[in-house]
C-alpha cells in the first residue's frame, strides 16, 4: 500500500530530526579535539571557549552541509578556522624575515654550541620550559601557526590541512617548515640566551 | 654539518618525522640513519621536540564547556 502525502512528509521529517540528532551527537563527541586546536590558535582559553561555542552555533545551524562520511573533525576544523580570521585577529606584527633562514638543524646545533656530541636530546628538549614553548608558539606568525597547530596538535596530515585552511599542499609544507623554524629559533634563544 | 652535506637530509626531516614519506623515501632516510650519527641525532631530537611540544601546547577542554555546546542544539519539535 502507497503512503499518503502527509505520510511521506511525517516520515521525511522523522528522518531529517534523527539525521540532524545523529549530527549533533557526533560533534559533540569531538568537542575535546576541537577545542585542544582552537586553544592554541588564540592566545586565552575565554577566546577559544568563544571560538568553539560559535563553531558549533554555526555547526548545528548548517548541518545540511556536512556530507556523511566525510571527516566530520575536519569540517567542525574549517568552520573555526575561518571564524577565528573572520574575528580579525590580525594585529600581529609581519614574521622576522632573519629569522626564517636558519635551517632544520638549527635547534639541535644551538643547543648543543658546547660542541658536546654525545648530547642526550631528552635532556636538551627538557630544558625547554611550558611557558617558554606557549610563548615561543604564540609569537609565530598566525598563517604558520595555524598549520603547527592543525598538524602537530589537531594530527591531521598535510593534505587534510590544506582542505581547511584552502590552500595548496606545498604551502602547508612551506608554512609548517617556515613556522616550526621560528619556534625553535626563538626556543633556542631563550634557553641559550640569544645569539 | 651532516657530513654527507647533499642538502637533502635536512629537507626530509620534516615529512619523515610526520611520517608523510613514501614507503621508498623511508627506506632510503632510514638507510642514511643507521649510517650517520649526527643526522640520526638531529632526527631524534625533532621526534623528541615535537612529542614534548605537543604535551606541553594540549590543554583539555574545560568541564563545563561541552554543556554549553550542547544547549547550542536545535530543541526538539
Amino acid at each position: 500500500m502507497s503512503e499518503t502525502q502527509s505520510e511521506s512528509t511525517a516520515r521525511q521529517l522523522a528522518e531529517g530530526a534523527r539525521d540532524r540528532v545523529r549530527f549533533e551527537e557526533e560533534a559533540l563527541e569531538l568537542a575535546d579535539q576541537v577545542y585542544r586546536v582552537a586553544r592554541r590558535l588564540v592566545r586565552s582559553r575565554e577566546e577559544a571557549e568563544d571560538l568553539v561555542q560559535d563553531t558549533y552555533a554555526r555547526a548545528f545551524r548548517s548541518w545540511r552541509q556536512y556530507t556523511p562520511g566525510t571527516n566530520l573533525r575536519a569540517w567542525l576544523l574549517r568552520i573555526l578556522t575561518n571564524l577565528n580570521i573572520d574575528r580579525g585577529r590580525r594585529e600581529q606584527r609581519a614574521p622576522d624575515v632573519q629569522s626564517l633562514e636558519q635551517g632544520d638543524y638549527y635547534l639541535y646545533d644551538r643547543l648543543s654550541v658546547d660542541g658536546n656530541e654525545n648530547l642526550d636530546e631528552e635532556r636538551v628538549v627538557e630544558r625547554l620550559s611550558q611557558d617558554s614553548i606557549v610563548d615561543a608558539l604564540a609569537d609565530v606568525p598566525h598563517n604558520f601557526r595555524d598549520v603547527i597547530v592543525l598538524v602537530d596538535i589537531g594530527e591531521f596530515s598535510y593534505q587534510d590541512a590544506a582542505q581547511i585552511l584552502d590552500i595548496p599542499v606545498g604551502t602547508v609544507m612551506s608554512r609548517l617548515h617556515r613556522g616550526r623554524r621560528a619556534l625553535k629559533q626563538s626556543l633556542a634563544e631563550s634557553t641559550v640566551g640569544g645569539s | 654539518m651532516c657530513p654527507c652535506d647533499c642538502g637533502g637530509c635536512e629537507q626530509r626531516l620534516q615529512p619523515y618525522v610526520d611520517r608523510e614519506l613514501t614507503a621508498a623515501e623511508v627506506v632510503e632516510v632510514e638507510q642514511h640513519l643507521a649510517s650517520c650519527g649526527y643526522c640520526r641525532r638531529c632526527y631524534e631530537l625533532e621526534d623528541t621536540f615535537r612529542r614534548v611540544v605537543k604535551k606541553v601546547l594540549v590543554e583539555p577542554m574545560p568541564p563545563d564547556l561541552k554543556a554549553k555546546l550542547a544547549a547550542l542544539r536545535t530543541p526538539l519539535a
